[in-house]
């Protein structure tokens, strides 16, 4: 029985070991010190302390987090509210959902290079300004993107997030019990009323979780930043690959470093976020 | 028609960027203040002038994606069984854990992982490529599998198992016919996963394994526009013909089944 157990998951749990935990072991081990491309050195701490004596690391954590706040959120909110939109839709009208599969097709490469075209100084919405009048030169049309605050960015996760929250929250919207609804608005309960304490609690665990994979998605790519971003302050994943493989070998550690910090985050955030997520979801239920 | 901020919004965000995408594939030249382009497929002629390293690029991400997808399928099926049928000690944290490669930034592994390439001769191989967009991908085939067996329940395997069937035939005649949709839509997502991939690919593969996504990222910044957009409108195409074709197959399937 139990044996039956352990052979059916190896196939997954050897190459998870092999692969994964290898791979993070060997990021952990060179962040302090050891086996690295020119022979371990003694292990030591001393690249952590260099990091958060780091004023640029600060800004750089900054600012990949609040791309990824921002991003996560409008996507999920955006998400929301298409699915609710097309929930309302009759079935045969449905189906125009489908042209948000773009958003989902395209690689994040292409989405970035979406973003260029339409919203540089010199792309289609400056055209449309200056042929309209609105502005009389590439100059005036609003920095949008390189500006330090990640907006060019943040735009360009919403294609890829909006589309993406849509198809988790529309799998459940679509799933519905219409009769749970049609029996709150017989109590007497108004359309507020019913979105609030029937419809909204059955779709927030998936929003919850397009939030959390949305937000630990943006939080560490790299595609979308290397095309976007500008190098100061500049995302995390973008500073460790400039210390990777632009700086000499005796900075590794340190990119290591940023790594393991970035991994411990992201593990303790998907777990501490579903904690309170069903923390507040039980006391939602006391009340 | 009340629907129709709905479908203008979608339309302005879904549609607009394709629509773009083909004029400027038409038009290189189209740029800052005109607003209507001049066709003259410069694009299209240059891509049938030089078509080796287009169509490299296109063949390989083709073949290490699905390869990609046949790799995680074969690593999940036993698993996503265990885990929709059986109950043991610790099978939440379990089911957590092996979650991680997909939420946690791969960067975070996989440059640790590299340098174990580097030593084991995988790095700048399509191998190597291969092996490390399963385990950005796995998590996804994974979910919908045990999914796809929970839904399914075990009672038709234990009658069948019952009537005499070999555990193969069970798994083949029984079993796999109701999972294909569950196959599928994990399928479909691994695919996108890898072939969208680029900084695991130039990473692991170090150039030497040719990518779609790399092939395009130095036209994205090039003054190459049109170019850019065509390849552009390239990833768009192929995932969708996969799709079409995989959503025909499985309906022939079904319908061959059905006549027997």
């Amino acid at each position: 029985m139990k044996r039956g157990i352990i052979h059916g998951l190896l196939p997954l749990l050897l190459p998870y070991c092999a692969l994964f935990c290898a791979g993070l072991a060997l990021t952990l081990a060179q962040s302090l010190g050891l086996f690295l491309p020119l022979g371990s050195g003694e292990v030591s701490i001393e690249h952590y302390q260099t990091l958060i004596q780091d004023q640029g690391i600060r800004q750089s954590l900054g600012l990949s987090l609040s791309v990824a706040f921002f991003s996560a959120t409008g996507s999920v909110l955006g998400g929301t509210v298409l699915a609710l939109a097309l929930w309302r839709m009759p079935p045969s009208l449905r189906r125009v959902g489908v042209v948000s599969k773009v958003g989902l097709i395209l690689p994040h490469v292409a989405v970035a290079f979406l973003v260029l075209l339409l919203l540089s100084r010199t792309g289609l919405v400056a055209s449309v300004l200056f042929q309209t009048g609105i502005i009389s030169s590439p100059e005036e049309f609003p920095s949008i993107l390189h500006t330090g605050s990640g907006l060019g960015m943040i735009l360009a996760f919403l294609l890829k997030g909006v589309p993406f929250a849509l198809l988790l929250i529309g799998a459940v919207l679509f799933g519905f019990d219409i009769r749970l609804i049609q029996t709150a608005r017989m109590l007497g309960a108004g359309p507020l009323r019913t979105f609030r304490s029937v419809t909204l609690p059955r779709l927030l665990p998936a929003m919850h979780s397009a939030f959390i994979i949305l937000f630990l998605y943006a939080f560490g790519s790299f595609d979308i930043p290397f095309v976007l971003g500008e190098s100061h302050p500049g995302m995390l994943s973008i500073r460790v690959f400039d210390i990777f493989f632009q700086r000499d070998l005796s900075q590794r550690p340190q990119a290591m470093a940023i790594l393991t910090l970035m991994f411990v985050f992201a593990a303790l955030f998907a777990m501490l976020y579903n904690r309170f997520a069903a923390y507040l979801d039980g006391w939602r239920r006391k009340l | 028609m009340k629907h129709a901020p709905t479908i203008i919004v979608l339309a302005f965000l879904f549609l607009l960027p394709v629509v773009v995408l083909i004029l400027q594939a038409g038009a290189p030249g189209w740029r800052f203040p005109e607003l209507l382009p001049e066709l003259t497929f410069d694009g299209l002629r240059f891509l049938a002038a030089r078509p080796k390293p287009f169509l490299t690029a296109l063949a390989s991400s083709l073949g290490y994606s699905l390869t990609t997808v046949a790799v995680t399928l074969a690593m999940t099926i036993l698993p996503a069984q265990v885990l929709a049928f059986r109950s043991f000690p610790g099978k939440n944290l379990l089911e957590g854990l092996l979650l991680l490669p997909a939420l946690v930034p791969a960067m975070t592994f996989s440059m640790g992982l590299h340098f174990i390439f580097i030593k084991i001769g995988l790095a700048d191989t399509t191998p190597g490529v291969i092996l490390v967009l399963s385990m950005i991908g796995y998590p996804y085939m994974l979910r919908a599998l045990t999914t796809g067996y929970t839904l399914m329940g075990r009672e038709y395997a234990v009658c069948a198992r019952n009537l005499g069937a070999s555990k193969r035939r069970v798994f083949l005649e029984v079993e796999m016919p109701q999972l294909l949709p569950a196959m599928a839509a994990g399928a479909s997502v691994v695919f996108l996963v890898a072939f969208s991939e680029y900084f695991l690919v130039f990473l692991i593969g170090g150039g030497s394994v040719a990518s779609f996504t790399g092939y395009l990222f130095p036209l994205i910044t090039s003054s190459n526009r049109g170019l850019g957009a065509l390849i552009t409108l390239v990833f768009l195409a192929v995932p969708i013909i996969l799709f079409i074709v995989l959503e025909l197959g499985l309906y022939r399937y079904h319908r061959k089944r059905w006549m027997r």
